[in-house]
């Protein structure tokens, strides 16, 4: 069967991308070789917060940072574009199957949060259930851990927190509760969002701290505060403790990102879009070199699939999008494109210092300004093709911490342009 | 100023120096051992891991191919526990002069180095990744040995025997009185603080940097060539028995199976200065050439690390400068400086390998028991280290044999390298140290495929935890620790490593947002009790 697109990649780039897609009418299939950067990260919508000074206003900071750092992803769609893309997203969380779990903020300005080694991380858009973590202006806060979760320390994040520059005092005491009580010693977060999920274990954990709590203290959790109603347990416990309750994101795997995966997935399913887990694209259907579809594994077998336009949203290095050989050649691994912003032979790759910028930081695919793969002289390798997410050139979303503003703006963009493209705006007439 | 006294101060602290002092502890005297860093931080912690049969040195130096595989059977007994029987095989690779092979079995057998040709077909079966056009493959009684392990098991040795280890103290100066060293000036790098050593007898196993100690006393004319090696540590054994190439020594021709990985090396290239030492992307690459040899697909294998270090080659000024390092003798020397200077109280060692450490330890101790008229034997050869007293050599397996048995009660705080949370929480205690590069060479943290992703976060949070450190120091140890891992990380970045690599980047920077952490550098933040241990001399603990 043929689909008017492809998405090859199922993290937040190819999502919001097939999504978006799929509820325009688009017949969308998503093929992936497993679930993606979702589980590893976060799930944050941090836009923009370094540059490298840190950031207040993100939505007011993109143009200058787009300017200071030529060929960024952020150059290839307008702030009302990455608005428009956020009020989608807050949409689709709100009213998909986990709702009325949220996200809350916007451009406007970015909120601090506190991370697992206590740093106070900028962030634009977060869960509701993260919110209250926010440190701008001071805070009193009461860190909560579990002994059995060795992902995060909540003595740490106390210690630390507390001595962050975020224009007024914080204060911030912790504890470990030994809970839930038998079992495996090693629990690690999913395990434990599991227990969230159920009112007896809340009732056991908010028995052990309730009358520890300070007047002013905001309780903070790691953030595994359930996984099938995460607002249900999050609100449960702001009732029985009487006041804010946030997460605090931690090592990978991610209760946040997986609840995203399930809100996106179902949207799409919703939509009638199809997603397909390891099918691994391996090359280009082409005709008369035109791409007409994608040659994917699927078990075994080498299955093409039709298609009038691809997205790809493989992510960058770090899911396998890209990857270099040991004889130093950079290949992008489902359509073979080239890959921009590579060090040539005999230049450094790597500087020997970690926090400093590396020179193949950026590489990645360049793209036109309608997000169509251009090779080294700036010429269209496809022209049905789009590039989305941490797979594109230009950006070190992981300084900057921009990593899913720059998927969600980009692959909401991916979509648009598809979807003013004749063959799709005849389906969606 | 605070001033300590002993019979004995040893100057440096990887092999040599550790078995100095156990050596020397064990014949009754009273010892201090120190190092500018920590233990097995320099030469000794950076080679291949490789116990040498001998087979190595049998054709081109006969003397060093005895000395190794005395002293390879006298360890396999002393420091069993931290040595594995992996054996060792010598193969003539397409590359290779099928006709050295007959050279190589007869130095083995002038030599006294146990050596057999075996059938080819044989040895492809039990290593099946070798190359199959290899022509000829002759078996040794190679192994690889845990360098930091022993290292730290002959400083428990010694400790038991009353001697103190001072990590973290350079020696700035050594004493002069008239024509005797009569001790040195160190300062605490952790603190700052200087202290005098009163010591009856110097001793300087300082390796690559024994010109400069030599220096400090005074004596000219003592000169050694550091020669700089280079070594990569693979993901996997992809070979379980240690294999040689049988040419005349040469670059990358020693693959070395250890604990999890396999050890590719090395090179040999002179350097000016034992404390600069870059990797360069030419070595890289032809390390990775020479994996290719002898195990082919070894470019598609993840490379975990690499890492250099400096052959400490006693350069014998009459034959002048040479153009390769790998000429100059590997033999050590011991001056001792009453005959050659006519300085009282002060001996020098240099050059030597890593096999044959204990008899430099001996040679050394000897020289300093002629010049006191003691006559204290040797007990080196039969004394067996803690940790070794059973006499079992290690088994790859015994990690996962102590897990199952703790499954249901401990933490598991690094998957790669199987440690549990109260073990690592006594070797921080015990170890008295903040720095969690210390901690990775006393129990492998760390050192796995992921190089620190997971379990660096969980130990800096217990190292919190235990009280060892506030909140900034210990998020200063994490950036610490992750710019000492990318040093040895960058110059292999390549494939899966990569990937992980980012992975890491995307953890520590992306979700935890450590460069913005409040963070305080490690060194010299220690806490009141790390000085303390480090000033009375730290309670050591085999790891």
């Amino acid at each position: 069967m043929s689909h008017d697109t492809i998405v090859i990649g199922t993290g937040m780039a190819g999502l919001v991308a097939a999504v978006r897609l799929a509820q325009s009418g688009a017949r969308v299939l998503v093929l992936a070789k497993g679930v993606g950067s979702t589980h590893l990260c976060p799930s944050t919508i941090d836009v923009l917060g370094y540059g490298p000074q840190r950031i207040e206003r993100p939505g007011e900071a993109l143009a200058a940072h787009v300017e200071a750092n030529p060929g960024h992803p952020y150059g290839l769609v307008e702030v009302s574009g990455l608005e428009a893309a956020v009020e989608w997203f807050k949409e689709q969380t709100v009213s998909g199957p986990l709702g009325p779990y949220a996200y809350v903020g916007s451009l406007e300005a970015n909120k601090l949060l506190p991370t697992a080694v206590g740093a106070a991380k900028p962030s634009a858009v977060v869960p509701e259930t993260m919110a209250a973590g926010d440190l701008r202006g001071g805070a009193s806060l009461h860190i909560v851990g579990f002994r059995k979760l060795k992902d995060f320390h909540s003595a740490l994040v106390a210690d630390n927190v507390s001595r962050t520059e975020v224009g007024g005092p914080v204060e911030a005491r912790s504890a470990e509760l030994d809970l839930p009580a038998g079992g495996r010693v090693d629990l690690n977060g999913l395990a434990l969002a599991r227990h969230f999920d159920d009112a007896a274990f809340r009732s056991a954990v908010v028995a052990q701290i309730v009358r520890r709590l300070g007047a002013e203290e905001r309780v903070g959790f790691p953030a595994v505060l359930g996984i099938k109603d995460p607002h249900g347990a999050w609100a449960d416990l702001e009732h029985r403790l009487g006041r804010p309750v946030f997460e605090i994101p931690t090592l990978p795997p991610s209760v946040p990102g997986m609840r995203v995966f399930a809100i996106l997935r179902e949207a799409l399913r919703r939509s009638g879009g199809e997603l397909i887990l390891n099918a691994e694209v391996v090359g280009p259907a082409l005709e008369n070199g035109r791409l007409v579809g994608v040659r994917a594994n699927l078990g075994r077998r080498e299955v093409v699939h039709p298609a009038d336009h691809v997205v790809l949203a493989t992510g960058g290095f770090a899911s396998g999008g890209l990857e270099l050989d040991s004889r130093w050649k950079a290949r992008e691994r489902a359509l073979g494109l080239p890959v921009a912003g590579v060090p040539a032979p005999g230049e450094p790759r790597f500087t020997d210092s970690y926090f400093e910028e590396q020179p193949l930081s950026r590489a990645g695919i360049a793209v036109d300004r309608e997000l169509r793969p251009v090779g080294p002289g700036g010429e269209p390798v496809y022209d049905n093709v789009r590039v989305a997410g941490a797979t594109l050139a230009g950006a070190v979303p992981w300084t900057e911490k921009s990593g899913d503003g720059i998927s969600l703006a980009t692959g909401f963009r991916a979509a648009e342009l598809i979807l003013q493209t004749t063959t799709v705006a005849a389906v969606t007439a | 100023m605070t001033t300590l006294q002993t019979e004995v101060l040893v100057i440096g602290g990887g092999a040599t120096g550790a078995g100095v002092a156990w050596d020397a502890a064990l014949r009754g005297f009273d010892t201090i051992l120190v190092d500018r860093r920590d233990l097995g931080e320099g030469t000794s912690g950076r080679f291949h891991g490789l116990l040498h049969s001998g087979g190595r040195y049998a054709v081109k130096d006969p003397h060093a191919a005895t000395e190794c595989i005395e002293e390879n059977l006298i360890l396999r007994h002393i420091a069993s526990d931290t040595i594995e029987d992996t054996g060792g095989l010598f193969v003539s690779t397409p590359d290779d002069d099928p006709a050295y092979g007959d050279r190589f079995l007869q130095g083995c057998k002038d030599t006294g180095v146990p050596a057999e040709e075996v059938d080819v077909a044989e040895v492809l079966k039990r290593e099946p990744r070798l190359n199959p056009r290899i022509k000829r493959a002759f078996t040794v009684p190679d192994a690889n040995i845990d360098a930091w392990k022993c290292i730290w098991a002959l400083a428990d040795g010694a400790t038991r025997h009353g001697a103190r280890i001072l990590t973290y103290h350079s020696v700035v100066a050594l004493h002069r009185d008239g024509d005797a060293v009569t001790g040195a000036r160190l300062r605490n790098e952790l603190t700052g603080e200087e202290l005098d050593v009163e010591a009856g007898f110097t001793l300087s196993a300082a390796g690559a940097w024994a010109a400069e100690i030599a220096h400090m006393a005074g004596v000219e004319g003592v000169r050694v060539a550091p020669g700089k090696g280079i070594m990569i540590a693979m993901n996997h054994r992809l070979v379980n028995t240690v294999v040689n190439r049988c040419t005349m020594p040469a670059d990358g021709d020693i693959l070395v199976p250890i604990r999890t990985v396999s050890v590719i090396g090395t090179t040999d290239i002179r350097t000016a200065h034992p404390d600069e030492i870059p990797v360069t992307q030419e070595e890289v690459d032809q390390m990775l050439d020479d994996g290719e040899t002898l195990v082919p697909g070894f470019r598609d294998a993840r490379a975990l690390r690499v890492w250099a270090g400096v052959r400490p080659l006693f350069e014998d000024v009459k034959t002048g400068d040479t153009e390769s390092t790998r000429d100059i003798g590997r033999s050590h020397a011991v001056l001792d400086h009453l005959e050659r200077d006519g300085l009282k109280g002060f001996v020098t060692m240099t050059g030597g390998k890593w096999t044959t450490f204990r008899l430099m330890a001996q040679d050394m101790v000897d020289v300093m028991c002629r010049q006191l008229g003691e006559d204290r034997a040797c007990r080196t050869r039969e004394e067996r280290l803690p940790g070794s007293e059973d006499g079992e050599t290690y088994q790859l397996g015994h990690r996962l044999r102590v897990r199952e048995r703790e499954l249901q009660d401990e933490q598991l705080v690094c998957e790669c390298e199987l440690i549990s949370r109260s073990r690592l929480e006594t070797a921080m205690r015990e170890r008295g140290t903040a720095n969690l590069d210390d901690i990775r060479r006393n129990l492998r943290l760390g050192m796995g495929p992921c190089q620190g992703g997971f379990c660096i976060y969980r130990a800096t949070g217990m190292l919190h935890a235990i009280g060892r450190q506030d909140g900034p120091s210990a998020a200063g140890s994490l950036v610490s620790f992750l710019q000492e891992r990318w040093k040895g990380v960058w110059p292999i970045l390549y494939g899966d490593q990569l990937r992980q690599a980012r992975l890491d980047d995307w953890i520590y920077q992306g979700a935890l947002d450590v460069e913005h952490a409040p963070a305080t550098a490690p060194v010299g933040a220690a806490p009141p009790e790390v000085r303390e241990a480090a000033a009375d001399g730290l309670k050591v603990s085999a790891a």
